[in-house]
């Protein structure tokens, strides 16, 4: 029975074809996108899962709030690790991870600039399920100045040679190491990738008690099956208990009294697995995912599938009638309905199958793209994971149930009477189904080309938005600090260049990875009030150099002694603080690290410019002058960019170690910070792309059902003297209204989805009624396109001989 | 063999209603060859499909072998198609995508038989309809009178106890359509009971008995040939 069944598919499927192409083609697309996104989802969701302990890791975060500025940070006081293990008998392990920097490491004649070092506690590679190649994992990082590298690192340095026992010197902390350990490398879906552990004993600042400060990435490990919700709910005892009494010293007024001020500070716990997808903090150890682009994604991956599954259905059912007889016969030879639906179903899975392997090839092939596309590394190898090949014929046979179940019953219910007497009409109602069905996904497509244009415009809209500083042909030098001492004569050297305009040194820094300090102060008018804002220590070239626009006052100058006490603010602060932004001579206090006050003197007010990302508000900020180098930036006059690099690294060489120069362009590293958001329209256009593709490969199959359902019709038609230009619009007003209808469900739920997405930005373009009406007229001339060559030649053919069948 | 009383069937549209069958009562004995005539819509393929068990009576009774099968479950209905019943159409109904040979062993796949068992079979059908020549062709290749000596041993493959021919030499020619007949003239002979809806005259004189309907009703019966049981 089995082999007259397979018998037969094949042989409909080898006779229609074209129909079997457009069916294969389809479902293997959508097969395609969906294993394509459930590689990403899948490998979204496993980050950090490969620690033994994962599920009883939780990370020790901050939050809080001072004067409505919320803080969340995801590192914590250097304490906290110890205090936690030292109160509470249930944390099992702390352990702390402080990032590095980029330190200078030399061996012999070899020496590089190293950007992935951590400094970890020693119980470090007993927390996470980092193997040792070499090593013991429990003592390597106990004695101060110990490293462990990874296996590339140790290579790097050492070639074949064993790098255990060898010393590195680290130049920034002018200390050597030795190397007691080396590991394979972190794995790729870790929230943090380093190559280089150095013991964390090495430096003083890890046994700090200051509880001011925080900078110390810290994990617990708590017993398996525990629910750290307990134990953050005694948090707040700890941080009353340890934080409050250091507050009370500076500021000046207990704990109590600071949080009756509606200010609040307080510790949390994170599990470890929610770290790479669920993190709102500054600060995170690398750049995480974001779950709701999960959640987008992995809506799109289920609506791509359904979208081919409603093709299958639809192109199998337009074929129907070609099987009827078929199904007439069989039934009259004493075939069950149920086996005929067994057999049906056993097609679309066979069929399913086919188009499996089509899509394995096509994720072969276009795994490299998506790759780029979404940043990742995926693989799908199906030899190497073993669960792979069983998991893709499972779903092969479900999406082959899922497709042809509705074929399968509609098929297997035809009467014989009715299809061996050569009266066969399927029914109607089904034809109203699959009118659903057409609706269904233009629905999904015209949402999907809603969205890709509204993001596309929201980026438009950030690359064009005035910022109020000109990031266009800035320089910047991130390191300027390397130079120590010298960072002002190289900054004169810069100013000899023709083609320099101006230089500045900072490292405050409106777009990409810039310095960034929080500060606490008062104002004249209020003495008693903590106010906290954002503080930028610049120089006089700041401002000029960014183009940024000073609206009353002056500029610094070096020329006023006064002005290492002097402020200047934005236009926000300004307001914040209550003042008429014209109202010069308000004085700032504020206490300096050793607690003693400093008076500040307001002498002059910027306009307001973005030097956060577009997704938050302008918040106050504050300028003060500073003589040390941060970074060095440099507005250039335009034009020949890539030779200014050139003399640029020549000139900082002079100064500097080889191979130390690094630079970026302010404009990169401006569109970098919307680097999700890109990616995001990418993706959509992608995908977006592809259901148009599929959905039209559905309405072309309901097209041709309905052209050949209604060839008697059209016959009668034309021997009544209709002409073909009138058949051609009969046919195609139907599907007009099918997509007219989808237009209308979809609008308001593309308009819903993207409204929420433009809430995350503070500065975003509105949603205008063009768009959607633009998306609307490209699906009905889709659909047109689609349906009108079928139309045209059911209208074409020749009555009689329709009439005569019929 | 197959006794009908008083079997009723209305065709129901949104407005009309059609006594397709009123009141039919007729009786076919084991290994009788009977016609059945009448004009257009006359109810004849209608009482057919009832007994083919391919349609319900609305009313009266229908007696297979002494069974009331008139109001049996789809699974039953299936199950004595496939054992006791063989089709021959007026349009052959051959699938077009299984060869001669897999046509002619379908009802035997549904019956559960083992492969070696169909081949033996099949063969020897196909000799006796001498179509053995054609085996391997696809329908399309085969003329008309070939494609119903196809349809006709795909018929008595299972050896049904009943064979029941609507219209069989409808699509053919004289020549072709008399083979036809011969070869049901045959298979009645050796024991098989035949009930066949005609438009011919000299197609109805191969049966023993002409039942002739008019507008859903029995109006006459001639006898042609006295039968024997």
């Amino acid at each position: 029975m089995l082999q007259n069944y397979l018998k037969i598919a094949l042989r409909n499927l080898w006779r229609n074809k074209a129909f079997s192409a457009i069916n294969i083609l389809g479902l293997a697309i959508g097969m395609a996108t969906c294993l394509m996104i459930m590689l990403f989802v899948q490998n979204e969701l496993s980050y950090d899962r490969y620690n033994e302990k994962a599920d009883h890791i939780v990370r020790v975060v901050f939050r809080g709030s001072i004067q409505g500025q919320k803080i969340k940070e995801a590192n914590v006081m250097p304490p906290v690790a110890q205090t936690l293990q030292t109160e509470y008998p249930e944390v099992q392990a702390a352990t702390r991870i402080q990032e590095s920097g980029t330190p200078r490491i030399s061996y012999g004649d070899k020496s590089f600039k190293e950007g992935k070092v951590a400094m970890v506690d020693s119980n470090f590679f007993q927390v996470f399920t980092i193997p040792l190649l070499q090593g013991d994992p429990k003592t390597a990082l106990v004695q101060p100045y110990t490293v462990v590298l990874s296996k590339a690192m140790a290579q790097k340095y050492f070639g074949a040679a064993n790098p255990v026992g060898k010393v590195l010197t680290f130049k920034e902390w002018n200390h050597s190491c030795k190397v007691t350990g080396v590991f394979d490398k972190v794995p790729a879906n870790s929230h943090f990738h380093f190559d280089v552990f150095a013991s964390l004993s090495s430096m003083p600042d890890a046994k700090s008690s200051s509880w001011m400060t925080s900078n110390y990435f810290t994990y617990l490990v708590l017993p398996a099956g525990y629910d750290y919700k307990v134990l953050e709910a005694k948090l707040p005892q700890v941080v009353e208990k340890y934080l409050g009494p250091q507050l009370h010293q500076a500021l000046g007024m207990s704990f109590t009294q600071f949080r009756q001020k509606g200010n609040d500070l307080g510790l949390y716990l994170q599990p470890l697995t929610d770290i790479h997808l669920r993190s709102d903090f500054t600060g995170n150890l690398e750049a995480g995912g974001d779950v709701r682009y999960v959640y987008i994604l992995g809506s799109i991956a289920v609506f791509m599938l359904l979208i081919a599954c409603i093709n299958f259905m639809n192109l199998s059912t337009a074929g129907a009638s070609k099987r009827a007889r078929e199904v007439g016969v069989r039934k009259v030879l004493g075939s069950l309905q149920g086996q005929l639906v067994g057999q049906f179903l056993l097609e679309s899975i066979l069929l399913t199958l086919v188009a499996l392997l089509l899509a394995v090839v096509l994720v072969t092939m276009a795994l490299p793209v998506f790759n780029d596309l979404a940043q990742k590394q995926l693989t799908f190898d199906l030899l190497a994971t073993w669960w792979l090949l069983p998991s893709l014929a499972l779903f092969g046979v479900l999406v082959g149930l899922l497709a042809g179940s509705y074929p399968a019953f509609f098929l297997s219910s035809f009467q014989p009477v009715a299809v061996l007497k050569g009266k066969f009409t399927s029914g109607k109602g089904s034809l109203g189904l699959r009118s659903g069905l057409v609706v269904f996904q233009f629905c999904i497509s015209i949402i999907l080309m809603v969205c890709t244009l509204v993001v596309y415009q929201q980026l438009e809209y950030i690359q064009n938005k005035k910022l109020g500083y000109d990031k266009d042909h800035v320089l910047v030098l991130p390191e300027a600090w390397l130079l120590g001492k010298h960072a002002e004569t190289f900054r004169q050297q810069l100013l000899q260049d023709p083609r320099v305009v101006s230089v500045s040194t900072s490292g405050y820094l409106p777009a990409g990875p810039s310095y960034s300090n929080n500060f606490l102060l008062s104002t004249d008018d209020n003495p008693t009030q903590l106010l906290k804002v954002l503080r930028y220590e610049v120089d006089p070239q700041y401002i000029p150099t960014l183009g940024i626009q000073v609206a009353v006052g002056r500029n610094f100058s070096r020329r006023y002694s006064t002005d290492s006490t002097a402020v200047i603010l934005n236009e926000t602060a300004a307001k914040t603080f209550g003042w008429n932004k014209n109202d010069l001579g308000h004085t700032l206090s504020s206490s300096d690290n050793q607690g003693r006050k400093v008076t500040y003197h307001v002498i002059g007010v910027v306009k307001d410019f973005h030097f956060k990302s577009l997704h938050e508000p302008i918040s106050p900020l504050i300028m003060t002058l500073s003589t040390t180098a941060g970074a060095v930036i440099v507005k250039a006059k335009g034009a020949d960019l890539a030779n200014l690099v050139t003399s640029l690294k020549e000139q900082w060489n002079k100064f500097s170690a080889e191979d130390s120069f690094s630079y970026s362009f302010l404009d990169e590293r401006f569109m970098q910070t919307y680097e999700a958001e890109r990616r995001l329209g990418r993706i959509l256009y992608l995908f977006a792309g592809l259901t148009v593709l599929v959905a039209c490969l559905g309405l072309f199959g309901l097209a041709t059902f309905t052209a050949e359902q209604r060839t008697k019709e059209i016959g009668i038609r034309k021997v009544l003297g209709a002409s073909i230009p009138n058949i051609v619009s009969l046919l195609s007003k139907d599907f007009l209204k099918l997509v007219i209808i989808a237009n209308v469900v979809a609008w308001p739920l593309a308009w819903w989805a993207m409204h929420r997405w433009l809430q995350d930005f503070a500065y975003r373009v509105s949603l205008s009624w063009w768009v959607f009406a633009l998306v609307g007229v490209v699906a009905v001339l889709i659909a047109l396109i689609t349906v009108s060559a079928q139309a045209v030649r059911a209208a074409a053919s020749n009555p009689i001989k329709n009439l005569r069948v019929n | 063999m197959i006794k009908i009383e008083n079997l009723e069937k209305v065709y129901r549209t949104e407005e009309v209603e059609t006594k397709a069958l009123n009141k039919v009562s007729l009786t076919v004995n084991e290994g009788e060859f009977v016609a059945i005539m009448g004009p257009s819509g006359c109810g004849k393929s209608t009482l057919l499909n009832i007994i083919g068990l391919l349609d319900e009576p609305d009313g009266g009774s229908l007696k297979f072998a002494g069974t009331e099968i008139a109001h049996y479950t789809e699974r039953k209905r299936a199950d004595l198609r496939k054992r006791n019943l063989g089709f021959v159409f007026q349009s052959f109904n051959l699938i077009d995508e299984l060869t001669v040979v897999e046509n002619v062993e379908l009802p035997l796949i549904y019956l559960g038989v083992s492969a070696a068992e169909r081949k033996e079979k099949v063969d020897k059908v196909l000799e006796k309809m001498q179509i053995m020549h054609r085996r391997n062709h696809f329908p399309q290749q085969l003329s008309g009178g070939q494609q119903q000596r196809v349809a006709v041993a795909r018929a008595v493959i299972n050896s049904p106890r009943l064979i029941l021919a609507d219209e069989p030499t409808g699509n053919l020619d004289s020549s072709n359509g008399n083979e036809v007949m011969e070869l049901l003239t045959e298979l009645n002979e050796a024991g098989t009971t035949i009930i066949m809806v005609t438009h011919s005259e000299h197609d109805a004189r191969y049966a023993h008995r002409v039942i002739r309907l008019l507008d859903g009703e029995v109006v006459m019966e001639n006898v042609h040939k006295q039968f024997t049981a």
